[in-house]
């Protein structure tokens, strides 16, 4: 199926080649999972702060190893901030 | 509110969202700002610009050259100075009227609790997990309400934690702990984009303090400034959170 990424700030260097700065169209497995998609581009939880699926907040542990994902769906995903 | 105030304030007070009523609200206000540094600088100089009766300025380190690319309540002449004395230098020439107390050392968990205690409102402008957590503590425990920046290279996020409006809070957010994080000193950070995102807190801080802050309960704002985007969350309260859950 095919889902809408959209990985922001420093997490952009996990996207594949394409032309958007932040956000791309990937082809993936049916039946996957929020973290299955997450580690299958190579970003760590602690990386993968705030992710969203369809601009809600998702939990992370539990609720992304369960969440599954359906066609066109859009995972944004964020990496922590602190600094100030 | 005296004549001069009345025609100080004026820009506030035609606003319906301020008023006279929202303008007095913030002249009798006092703030706790953690962190005089990119963050803290134009949250302060709008918070004392707007009135702010008080403020609170906390942060041990001293200004260095290299703070004055973004840290704008500082000028070059502050070098070696404290920050937090160099910021209340230019808070009192912005609004002689604020009052100003400086706390230039790093607080343990109980003074962190009563000086939160002690303020309307606290604005973490920190740069690390831990004192984000420890302010964040300070304030559910004692039910302050809290604005929380934070910024690096050309990202920033903001939100606050209202215990009126039973609210999510800053750990809410993390179920990991993160110890090691990055810094500005080592991944750089584009100075506007601490200067917009302090602003933020300034602008959600004197919206709170006029009883007008409804619209921004549980919701987190994440500005990345370099793809020019901005994403609006509702964060749900987490039920297990460390801090304010009810465990």
């Amino acid at each position: 199926m095919n889902l809408n990424i959209e990985f922001y700030a420093s997490l952009m260097k996990y996207l594949p080649p394409g032309k958007s700065r932040f956000r791309r169209e990937v082809k993936v497995d049916d039946d996957i999972t929020l973290s299955r998609l997450i580690s299958q581009f190579h970003i760590s939880e602690a990386e993968a702060h705030l992710v969203l699926v369809n601009g809600h907040f998702v939990n992370c542990g539990e609720d992304r190893a369960q969440r599954k994902l359906t066609e066109g769906d859009t995972v944004s995903i964020w990496p922590p901030v602190a600094g100030g | 509110m005296n004549e001069s105030q009345k025609e100080r304030y004026a820009r506030h007070i035609r606003l319906p969202q301020i008023g006279e009523k929202g303008q007095q609200a913030i002249l009798d206000a006092s703030a706790l700002i953690v962190g005089v540094g990119g963050l803290g600088s134009p949250a302060a100089m709008y918070l004392a610009a707007a009135g702010i009766g008080k403020l609170v300025l906390c942060d041990y380190d001293i200004v260095e050259t290299s703070n004055l690319q973004r840290q704008i309540i500082h000028r070059s002449d502050a070098v070696g100075d404290d920050k937090v004395e160099s910021g209340r230098r230019t808070v009192k020439s912005l609004s002689p009227d604020c009052e100003v107390e400086v706390i230039s050392y790093q607080m343990e968990a109980d003074e962190l609790k009563q000086v939160a205690e002690s303020v309307d409102i606290v604005l973490d402008c920190s740069d690390n997990f831990p004192t984000r957590f420890d302010v964040n503590r300070a304030c559910v425990e004692t039910a302050t309400p809290l604005v929380i920046g934070a910024a690096i290279r050309l990202e920033g996020q903001i939100m606050n934690y209202q215990p009126a409006a039973n609210s999510a809070c800053y750990q809410c957010l993390y179920t990991h702990a993160y110890g090691a994080e990055e810094s500005c000193e080592l991944e750089g950070v584009l100075g506007p984009v601490v200067g917009v995102i302090g602003t933020l807190q300034a602008v959600q801080t004197l919206l709170i303090l006029a009883g007008q802050g409804e619209a921004l309960v549980s919701r987190l704002l994440l500005f990345d400034a370099y793809a020019m985007e901005w994403q609006s969350v509702t964060l749900p309260k987490n039920p297990d959170c460390p801090a304010c859950g009810k465990a």
